[in-house]
């Protein structure tokens, strides 16, 4: 079963992630060493600003351990260090780590969109660097269709959850797709270079500049691909724009209640939406009023993040019910798996069985022609195929029954073999293992029900 | 008749699909939003089919008596409404005008089907215009009211600083009231030109011009209201809540006219 080891924005700080992390380039060779090392058998590094995780099947019992060891060496950490802030997963809570991860549900901004990516090219890179196995690449595959599930049947990630990308939701709610709307933006400091580079990326028609010092403007709007206008004139200007982003350093109100009815008067009542991002506020608030004005400043923009990070959270509940039925769901595919081993030995008993009494009575049943010896053969391999038959579904059904575990000693009792039942950590999906067992009955027409295909 | 009243239930048992399909994303997490429009276009094929076997089998116009009447005003509403979404590809005229269709379909089933009189054998042709005229006109403003409606809700939204996170996702503002203003551009001349010839076939079946009844009135007041919305927005390039909530109070009078109930 997969192990997890790693740790993440929640169970350290930043000086500590920071020196766990591999940068990109380093994933694939370190996902290859982590790989190479003795008792793991198949690894994935995931590495990101809030988080380094070792994902991996082991069979050795002190994973935990080992892989502590291997980040040990890899990186500027102590092992003391790694024990404060790691978690170790295993098994079902590794399978639901991985699953919930990816799904962004473990993210410090819940149903962010980079996680997925960030895990696909962990992935990739492991499947470069050829570290990947049957498990883990079925457990990631099924991770993405979870991911998408959860992306497509929650809310989770519908509304922003930035100031920014608010103000630009809350842009497209007055104006549509703002391709034929203007900005202004009023003072010329870093928040407002910001706000009009994100409007401009949403692709607003014409951005304008005004500032106090006139050589300001100048050199954003020409960062910005627009015009710098004299700040006497603003107003005028404000009768132009439909987006104003004020954000200057002054200590007192630049846009009064008056000017904005003056410019909505200007302008014949088309909506205007001010957004204030300054500190002291540079819009007086009492402009909300103003029909077809709209005044957010920041904090109503930040109310309103808060309001959209409530409905995701609200989200996370059905999220995780989609999670726990795609855990539910990869076990009983890996249970499956395990009663394998004992199909193939049950099969390869029984067969011997008959073979053996075969050979016991050969002298018995005197001279036969080859026809009638491969008769009496046959009818020894089909009666052992028709008793294999209920026994073999009855292990099937249990593999995927909680506590099945039960009746799969009880039916390796029955047939008298040893009664460890084989751990499933212990590789039980060797295909060449069934091999072997084939031979007998290999190319006869009464072969019993199917043995491979349901394995995957 | 009999296929007429066949064709005219499939229609509304589609019509009612389609509102079911564009309500359930609200309620569930199904997406049955897309369907709509195809379920109300499969629905206006039979309701055309339906008014066509009408004609037919009563050997008249099928405007001869209110529900008739009704039933032509949800059709052309439903037209309306479908080359509108396919223009402007707004997803809230579903949750608005197809209850509208719905209610006026089922009041249709409700009214008495009494013969409108007809008075000077002349008078049949210009009854039809003005009907036909004001069906149109009443259903276009469906439209009007449609986008309207949502303009106000966006609107006191954004002033309570609490987004809409609806379904169907709300217009923008622009969106609306260009929705608003155009359709109300094509009902009201529609509106006063069924009026006046209203008034003409009136007076030549009552003799008098104008009878002080609560329907003429209702439509008059809903008539005034509209002139002075048109006349602001284009003299005075009126736009936003106000005219919209005007319109909003016009149609709810012409609809309370329309079904008959004062």
């Amino acid at each position: 079963m997969p192990i997890v080891f790693g740790m993440n924005h929640r169970s350290a700080p930043l000086a500590v992630r920071e020196r766990v992390a591999f940068p990109g380039e380093e994933v694939g060779a370190a996902a290859a060493r982590l790989r190479g090392l003795t008792g793991v058998e198949e690894a994935v590094l995931l590495s990101t600003c809030n988080r380094t995780e070792l994902i991996v099947t082991a069979s050795a019992a002190d994973a935990g351990g080992i892989l502590a060891r291997f980040l040990e060496r890899e990186r500027p950490i102590a092992l003391d260090e790694l024990e404060r802030h790691c978690y170790l997963h295993r098994g079902p809570e590794a399978v639901r780590h991985v699953f919930r991860l990816t799904s962004s549900l473990d993210s410090m901004v819940v149903g962010e969109a980079q996680i997925l990516g960030q895990v696909k090219e962990a992935y990739a890179a492991a499947g470069r660097a050829g570290s990947l196995g049957p498990v883990l690449d079925a457990l990631f595959r099924r991770a993405f269709s979870a991911a998408k599930k959860v992306r497509t049947e929650t809310g989770i990630a519908r509304n922003p959850v930035s100031i920014a990308c608010a103000a630009v939701s809350l842009a497209r709610d007055i104006f549509g797709d703002l391709d034929d709307n203007s900005v202004l933006v009023v003072g010329a400091g870093k928040m407002a270079r910001l706000a009009a580079q994100q409007l401009k990326s949403e692709g607003v028609r014409a951005v304008a500049v005004a500032n106090r010092s006139f050589q300001h403007a100048d050199e954003l709007a020409r960062e910005l691909g627009g015009r710098a206008v004299p700040f006497d004139r603003l107003f005028e200007e404000m009768e132009r724009a439909d987006i104003v982003i004020a954000s200057t350093a002054a200590p007192h109100r630049v846009i009064g209640r008056e000017d904005a009815l003056r410019v909505s008067r200007a302008r014949r009542g088309r909506p205007i939406f001010f957004i204030d991002i300054a500190v002291p506020r540079d819009v007086d608030p009492a402009v909300h009023e103003i029909d077809n004005v709209y005044l957010y400043d920041l904090d109503d923009l930040q109310g309103v993040v808060k309001a959209n990070m409530d409905g995701r959270l609200h989200e996370v509940q059905s999220a995780e019910a989609i999670i726990e039925r795609e855990v539910a769901a990869f076990l009983a595919w890996r249970k499956s798996l395990e009663v394998t081993p004992t199909i193939v030995e049950l099969r390869q008993r029984l067969h011997e069985i008959a073979l053996a009494e075969l050979e016991r009575f050969h002298s018995r049943l005197g001279e036969l022609t080859p026809d009638q010896a491969e008769a009496v053969r046959l009818l020894a391999v089909s009666l052992v195929n028709k008793l294999l038959h209920q026994p073999t579904v009855a292990l099937k059904r249990a593999a995927a029954l909680n506590g099945g575990g039960l009746r799969v000693e009880l039916i390796r009792e029955i047939f008298g073999m040893d009664t460890r039942h084989p751990e499933g950590d212990a590789a039980p999906v060797q295909g060449d293992r069934d091999e072997t067992v084939a031979a007998p009955v290999a190319g006869h027409a009464e072969s019993a029900p199917s043995r491979r295909q349901d394995e995957r | 008749m009999d296929t007429s009243l066949v064709l005219l239930r499939t229609a509304l048992a589609l019509y009612a699909l389609g509102f079911v399909s564009a309500f359930l994303p609200l309620l569930t997490r199904l997406k049955t939003g897309r369907l709509t429009p195809f379920l109300a276009l499969a629905g206006w094929i039979a309701h055309t089919a339906a008014l066509w076997a009408l004609g037919i089998g009563l050997q008249r116009c099928p405007l001869g008596t209110l529900p008739e009447i009704l039933s032509a005003l949800s059709w052309s509403a439903v037209l309306i409404y479908l080359v509108v979404f396919w223009r402007y590809r707004l997803e809230v005229l579903h949750v608005v005008i197809l209850p509208l269709v719905l209610v006026v379909q089922v009041v249709s089933g409700l009214v008495p089907e009494e013969l409108i009189p007809v008075a000077a054998p002349l008078r049949p042709s210009l009854l039809r215009f003005h009907l036909t005229v004001i069906i149109f006109a009443v259903a276009a403003l469906f439209i009007t009211f449609a986008a309207s409606l949502a303009y106000v809700l966006l609107d006191r939204a954004l002033k309570a600083r609490r987004p809409v996170r609806l379904y169907p996702k709300l217009p923008s503002l622009e969106r609306c009231d260009e929705v608003g203003r155009v359709s109300l551009l094509w009902a009201f001349p529609l509106l006063t030109l069924g009026i006046l010839t209203g008034a003409v076939a009136t007076a030549s079946i009552n003799h008098t011009f104008w009878t002080w009844q609560a329907k003429e009135t209702l439509a008059v007041i809903a008539w005034a209201i509209l002139a002075v919305v048109i006349v602001l927005r284009l003299g005075w390039g009126w736009r936003g809540r106000n005219p919209a909530l005007l319109t909003i109070v016009a149609f709810c009078a012409v609809l309370l006219r329309m079904l008959g109930v004062y």
